[in-house]
C-alpha cells in the first residue's frame, strides 16, 4: 500500500494555534477542561427564544486513566489494535507496514481518500438491463466492507446507519435505489457536518418511507386528521436530542424532581406540522409523481398539503403561514441549536468505534470537539473545518483520544467496546489476504439478521428505528450490568445468538465445511498461517495480533494451542490447513475477539 | 433423557451478578415468601412491539359509538374501504358474545375482521379482554394529568421506554422485569425446579425476564436443531477421516466459562457464550425429543415462536420446571402509516397462532395451566393522522387460557369520542384506568406468588384500590 509510506513521511502543515493538548496536566487528575482547550468562544448554541436552563455544574468525574502522549503507532500490537477501533480490519502486511505512523496522520489521510460511491453504481446497472431485483445494494455494502480503501468512511457510514437508522426491510420495489441514495448521502456527509446530514435525509425518500412522513398531509379542522407525529418523535429522541437534559459529559442532569425531561406530546403535535407536505419530486401534486427518479432524488414540498399553523416546540414558534423548506430550516436549526445534541451523538459515535461505556471525561472532550468544531491533535494538526457539529473534529477526537490510545493493559476493567457481530465478521474478512469475493456470490451474506444461524445483525436492516441494539442497554444478569455499564452489542448476545454467530463463521473459516476451494467463493489465503502449521504457538501467536492486537489471554492462547495441537497432521494437503482453520474459528470465538480495548 | 441436574442450574445462574446471594438469603430468612409452586403452571407474555392500536382491534358496535369511531378516524377507515374483507364496516367487526356486558349498560363490542380464532375462544369463555391499561404510578385522570398532580410514568409516548415500563415498571436501562421477580419468587420456593429453564424468550433479551436469581434463556425464534457445525459434523473433526476423534479439545474450548480476560465485558461474553453454548444445545435436544404435537402451529413468526413455547412445556419433566415464563414478541405494529395494509396481516396472525398454541395444549391437557396475555408499548391515539395512527398510552389487551374467567370484558372500554375525560385532549390518547401491575398482580396470582411476593415485584401496587382484577 503506497498510502501508508506516504504517511511515514507526512508532516502536518495545519498546525495553527498552539494549543496542543496538555496531556501532563490530564494525567495530574486534571478535569477535562484542561484538555480541551478552545482559541475562540463556541459559537452561540441556542437562540434567544429557546433558553436552555443552565446545565447543572457535571459531577467531576474521578481522575482519568491517561498515559498516552502521542498517537504515534510505535508496535505492530499498537497498529493492530488501532486499525481495530479505526478500520474495518486489515492484515498482517498492512500491520506491519504501519508501525512507525503516527494514527494522526492516518486520520487526516483517510479523511482525504476519494469515496466509494453508491448509487452511481446500480444505476448503471439498470441502464445495462439489470432489472435490481432483490437486494442489490446489500451485496454492494459488504462489498464496500470487503475491499474498499476508504475504510475510515465506511465505518462511519456504518456507525451513522445505526443511528439515523433506516431499513431495507420497507417493501418496494425501488428499494436498492432508495436505501443506495441514502447511503450516499451518510457517505458525502461522513467527514461533513451532522446539521447537513440531517437536512438531507429529511429529504430522502427512504427515511420519509421509513418514519411515515411521505405524504404527511397537514391537519384537517373539519375531520380532526392529525399530522404523523414519527419522524417528529424520533428526529428528537433518537437523532438529535434525546429524552432528558444532558451535561456535556453525557450524564443526566440530575434536579431535585429527578431527570429533567425535554418535551412532552404538545412539543411533538407542533414540530410534526414541519414535516407536512412532503411527496416525490416530479409530481403534480403530493400523491403523484411517476417520475423514475423519485426514490432517489430528493421530496420536494406541496405546499398546499403544508400545515399553514403555528409550529410551536421547544420553546420556539415556527409563525402561521411559514413555507415548508424554510419551516425545516428553522426546525432543524432550532433542535440542533440545543446543547444536547454534543453530548447525546458523541457519545454514540463513541459506542459504534471505541468504548460502549465511555466514562464522561471521555465523552466531555469529544462532546466538545463537536461543539466547537475543532479538535487539536496531541501533534498539532487541527481538524475540523465545518464549525459546531463538525463530523472530522468529533471523529479525531475519538480516535485520538488519550483514553483510546492509552496500553489497554492499563486500563481499568469496566472499559472496553462490544464488538459488533459485522464488524467481526468484516474485520475477520480483511484480516487475510484474499481475491475475488463477490459478495452478491455468498448466499450467506443475503441475510445475517437472524441470531440462530447469522450475526444477529445486517447493515442498513435494522428491525426498527431503534437499531439492532440501544445506545443505553444495560444487559441484566452480567457482571458489566451489575456495575452499572451500558452495552449496547449485549443486547444481541444471547445464548443463542453465540453458537449462531461460531456456525456462521464455521461457514466461512473451514474450506472443509464447504467441501473444498471449488465450492468455496471466499477463498482467502491462508498460507502464511499454514507455515506456522507446525509450530501452535507461533500460529496462535500470529493470529492473536492480527485479530485482536495482541491482548488474548495466556488461557486463551494455552486453549487454542491445545487443540490445534489435537489435530494430527497426517494427510500432508489438508491437515495443516485444517489446523489454521481450527485456530482461526476460536481466535474469532475469543472473549477477547468479541471485545474491543 | 436425564433431566438437567443442579450443576447445569449452578453454572448458568452463576452469570447472575445482581446481588443474587443477599436475595436467596433474604428469602431463606423467614415464611413471608413462598409461592405456591404445586403442579405445574405457566405464564406467555406476547408483546406487540410497535404500539398495537387497541381501538382498530377491540371495536363498539353500537351504532352511535360505531358512528364517533368511524369520524374520528375518517381517513384511516377511508384507506380500509377498498377491502372488502377487511373494511371497517359496521358488518365486518365480528361481534362478541359479552358474558358481562351488563357492566357494561349492554354496550356491545367485536373485534377486527380476521380475528376469528379470537371470536371463538371469547365465545367459549377461554379469552377475556381487558380494556385501557398501561403504565400507571397511581390512579390517574384527565385533570390530574394535565395539572401533573400525581406521580406519572417517565417518558410517556416513547416507545423503548414504555415498552422498558410494561415490561420492567422502569425506563430503559430497568435491571429488572416482573417476569422476572415472579420467576425469582418460584425459584425460591421450589428447590427442585431449575431456574435455568423457568424464564424462557423467543424473542431475544427482554428486560421482562430478568430476575435477581432468575436468568433469561433464549431459546430460538426459529426452533430446529442447534448445534455447533464445527464438532457436530462427523467430517470436520470426527473419526472418521483419519481414524481419531478430535473434538474433545474443541468442546473444551468452547465450554470455558472462564479465559482470565482483564475486561468485564469479555468475561461475560465468556460466560453467555459458553453456558449459551451448552444449553441451547441441551435444550434443543430436549425439546426436539417430544411426541410431536399433531396440532400444526401456522409458520408465522408468531406461529413459530409458540410452537417453540408449547414444545419447551412439553419437555418441562426434563427441565424439572413446576413453573415457566414466557416471552414472545412480533414487531410491525407502529402504524403511523399504512396501517389498513400492516394491522390486518397481524391480527390474522395472531388469532391463528394463539389458537395453535391453545390447541396444542388442549391436545395435551395442558390448556388450564397456562395463561397467555399480551402486552405492547401503548395504545395508538384516537383521532387518525391519514392512513394510520400516532402513539397513545392506555391500550386493550387480550388473556386466555383454561383458567381464565372468559366471555368478559374486564377494566373499561371508553367511548370513542376524544373530547372524553378518558383521554387526553385533542388526540385522543386513553388514560388508563387499569395499571400494569394490577394487570400483572393478577396474573401473578393465579401464577401462585403470595401477596407478599406480589408487593416485592409490583412496588406500586398498594396506591391501587382493587390489587387484582379477577380475570384469572
Amino acid at each position: 500500500m503506497a498510502m501508508i509510506n506516504e504517511l511515514k513521511t507526512f508532516r502536518p502543515h495545519g498546525i495553527l494555534i498552539a494549543v496542543a493538548l496538555s496531556l501532563a496536566a490530564c494525567s495530574e487528575g486534571g478535569t477535562s477542561e484542561a484538555i480541551a482547550p478552545t482559541p475562540e468562544q463556541p459559537p452561540t448554541a441556542v437562540p434567544p427564544a429557546a433558553p436552555p436552563p443552565p446545565p447543572a455544574p457535571p459531577t467531576p468525574p474521578p481522575p482519568p486513566v491517561v498515559v498516552g502522549t502521542t498517537t504515534l503507532l510505535e508496535t505492530p500490537e499498537q497498529v493492530s489494535r488501532f486499525l481495530i477501533q479505526a478500520s474495518l480490519g486489515e492484515g498482517m502486511q498492512t500491520i506491519n507496514d504501519m508501525v512507525g505512523v503516527d494514527a494522526t496522520d492516518w486520520v487526516e489521510q483517510q479523511f482525504a481518500l476519494p469515496r466509494t460511491e453508491f448509487l452511481q453504481p446500480l444505476l448503471n446497472r439498470q441502464e445495462a438491463g439489470d432489472p435490481l431485483t432483490g437486494f442489490p445494494h446489500s451485496a454492494q455494502f459488504w462489498q464496500a466492507l470487503f475491499d474498499s480503501d476508504d475504510v475510515l468512511r465506511q465505518r462511519m457510514v456504518f456507525a451513522l446507519s445505526q443511528i439515523l437508522v433506516v431499513s431495507d426491510l420497507v417493501s418496494g420495489n425501488e428499494r436498492p435505489l432508495e436505501i443506495a441514495f441514502y447511503q450516499d448521502l451518510l457517505s458525502q456527509n461522513a467527514f461533513g457536518n451532522y446539521r447537513d446530514l440531517l437536512e438531507e435525509i429529511t429529504y430522502t425518500p427512504a427515511m420519509a418511507r421509513y418514519l411515515t412522513y411521505l405524504q404527511n398531509r397537514r391537519g384537517d379542522p373539519v375531520t380532526g386528521r392529525m399530522p404523523d407525529e414519527n419522524y417528529a418523535r424520533e428526529l428528537l429522541q433518537l437523532f438529535t436530542i434525546g429524552l432528558v437534559e444532558l451535561n456535556m459529559d453525557g450524564t443526566p442532569v440530575d434536579s431535585v424532581d429527578g431527570q429533567i425531561e425535554l418535551f412532552d406530546n404538545t412539543d411533538i403535535t407542533g414540530l410534526a406540522r414541519v414535516f407536512t407536505g412532503l411527496g416525490f419530486s416530479g409530481g403534480a401534486t403530493i400523491f403523484q409523481s411517476f417520475a423514475e427518479d423519485r426514490f432517489h432524488t430528493p421530496l420536494i414540498f406541496f405546499e398546499e398539503e403544508h400545515s399553514e399553523l403555528e409550529k410551536a416546540f421547544l420553546g420556539t414558534v415556527i409563525p402561521a403561514g411559514t413555507p415548508g423548506a424554510e419551516s425545516i430550516t428553522l426546525a432543524l436549526d432550532t433542535i440542533f441549536a440545543h446543547p444536547n445534541v454534543a453530548p447525546f451523538v458523541s457519545r454514540q459515535l463513541i459506542q459504534r468505534f471505541t468504548l460502549s461505556d465511555p466514562p464522561p471525561d471521555y465523552v466531555e472532550r469529544v462532546a466538545t470537539a463537536f461543539e466547537t468544531g475543532r479538535f487539536t491533535a496531541p501533534n498539532g494538526t487541527v481538524f475540523g473545518r465545518t464549525g459546531r457539529g463538525d463530523l472530522e473534529a468529533t471523529l479525531a477526537a475519538i480516535l485520538l483520544d488519550p483514553l483510546a490510545r492509552t496500553d489497554p493493559a492499563q486500563l481499568p476493567d469496566t472499559l472496553a467496546k462490544v464488538r459488533e457481530p459485522v464488524l467481526k465478521f468484516v474485520q475477520f474478512i480483511r484480516a487475510f489476504p484474499f481475491e475475488g469475493v463477490r459478495a452478491d456470490d455468498e448466499f450467506q451474506l443475503f441475510e445475517t439478521s437472524r441470531g440462530e444461524d447469522g450475526l444477529a445483525q445486517h447493515p442498513f436492516r435494522s428491525p426498527s428505528v431503534f437499531n439492532f441494539f440501544r445506545p443505553g442497554f444495560v444487559s441484566p444478569g452480567t457482571e458489566a450490568g451489575a456495575a452499572g455499564l451500558t452495552a449496547p452489542e449485549f443486547q444481541i448476545v444471547t445464548e443463542g445468538n453465540t453458537l449462531g454467530y461460531v456456525n456462521f463463521l464455521t461457514g466461512f473459516v473451514l474450506d472443509s465445511f464447504s467441501g473444498g476451494p471449488n465450492n468455496n467463493l471466499f477463498e482467502p489465503d491462508f498460507s502464511a498461517e499454514i507455515a506456522l502449521a507446525g509450530n501452535p504457538e507461533a500460529l496462535v501467536e500470529r493470529l492473536d495480533l492480527i485479530l485482536t492486537g495482541g491482548r488474548m489471554t495466556d488461557i486463551e492462547r494455552a486453549m487454542i494451542a491445545e487443540a490445534v495441537e489435537a489435530l494430527p497432521i497426517i494427510l500432508e494437503d489438508q491437515d495443516p490447513l485444517q489446523r489454521v482453520e481450527v485456530a482461526i474459528l476460536l481466535t474469532l470465538s475469543t472473549p477477547s475477539f468479541a471485545t474491543i480495548r | 433423557m436425564e433431566p438437567f441436574n443442579r450443576r447445569a442450574f449452578i453454572k448458568g445462574s452463576a452469570a447472575s451478578f445482581a446481588g443474587a446471594a443477599s436475595v436467596l438469603a433474604g428469602l431463606g430468612s423467614g415464611n413471608a415468601f413462598a409461592s405456591d409452586t404445586s403442579g405445574y403452571k405457566a405464564l406467555v407474555c406476547i408483546f406487540f412491539f410497535g404500539g398495537l392500536d387497541h381501538a382498530d382491534t377491540v371495536f363498539p358496535l353500537d351504532q352511535i359509538e360505531f358512528d364517533q369511531l368511524a369520524a374520528a378516524r375518517n381517513g384511516l377507515f377511508g384507506a380500509y374501504s377498498g377491502d372488502p374483507l377487511f373494511a371497517r364496516t359496521r358488518s365486518n367487526i365480528l361481534e362478541l358474545n359479552v358474558q358481562n356486558a351488563a357492566a357494561f349498560g349492554g354496550r356491545t363490542f367485536g373485534l377486527a375482521p380476521g380475528m376469528n380464532e379470537l371470536q371463538a375462544l371469547f365465545d367459549q369463555g377461554e379469552l377475556a379482554i381487558i380494556g385501557n391499561v398501561g403504565p400507571l404510578i397511581e390512579p390517574t385522570d384527565r385533570n390530574s394529568f394535565e395539572n401533573q398532580t400525581v406521580d406519572l410514568p417517565a417518558r410517556l409516548f416513547s416507545h423503548n421506554d414504555q415498552q422498558s415500563t410494561w415490561m420492567a415498571l422502569d425506563v430503559e436501562g430497568a435491571q429488572l422485569g416482573w417476569g422476572g421477580r415472579f420467576a425469582d419468587a418460584v425459584i425460591s420456593s421450589d428447590t427442585t425446579a431449575n431456574p435455568l429453564f423457568t424464564a424462557i424468550t423467543t424473542a431475544g433479551n427482554q428486560v421482562y425476564l430478568a430476575g435477581e436469581v432468575a436468568r433469561q434463556f433464549a431459546a430460538g425464534s426459529v426452533g430446529g436443531a442447534l448445534d455447533l457445525t464445527i464438532t457436530s459434523l462427523e467430517f470436520i473433526l470426527g473419526p472418521g477421516q483419519r481414524g481419531i476423534d478430535q473434538r474433545a479439545a474443541v468442546e473444551a474450548f468452547y465450554a470455558q466459562d472462564n479465559f482470565g480476560n482483564p475486561s468485564i465485558m469479555a468475561r461475560d461474553y465468556a460466560r453467555i457464550s459458553s453456558t449459551g453454548i451448552g444449553n441451547v444445545r441441551g435444550f434443543n435436544q430436549a425439546t426436539s425429543n417430544i411426541v410431536p404435537f399433531t396440532t400444526e402451529f401456522p409458520s408465522t413468526p408468531l406461529g413459530n415462536q409458540l410452537k417453540t413455547v408449547a414444545e419447551t412445556i412439553e419437555s418441562r419433566n426434563v427441565f424439572n420446571a413446576s413453573r415457566q415464563i414466557f416471552f414472545v414478541g412480533l414487531g410491525g405494529f407502529d402504524t403511523h402509516s399504512a396501517q389498513s395494509f400492516e394491522l390486518p396481516q397481524r391480527q390474522v396472525q395472531i388469532s391463528a397462532a394463539i389458537n395453535a398454541f391453545r390447541n396444542a395444549m388442549v391436545e395435551r391437557n395442558l390448556w388450564q395451566d397456562v395463561t397467555v396475555f399480551t402486552a405492547s408499548d401503548f395504545g395508538r391515539a384516537l383521532i387518525d393522522n391519514g392512513d394510520g395512527t400516532d402513539h397513545g398510552w392506555g391500550g386493550h389487551h387480550f388473556v386466555a387460557g383454561g383458567s381464565v374467567n372468559g366471555g368478559q370484558i374486564f377494566g373499561d372500554i371508553p367511548q370513542p369520542d376524544a373530547s372524553l375525560s378518558q383521554y387526553t385532549p385533542l388526540s385522543g390518547r386513553l388514560i388508563p384506568t387499569t395499571s400494569v401491575e394490577q394487570y400483572a398482580a393478577t396474573l401473578g396470582a393465579w401464577f401462585g406468588l403470595n401477596s407478599d411476593e406480589l408487593l416485592n415485584a409490583l412496588p406500586n401496587l398498594t396506591r391501587f384500590p382493587n390489587q387484582t382484577i379477577g380475570f384469572v
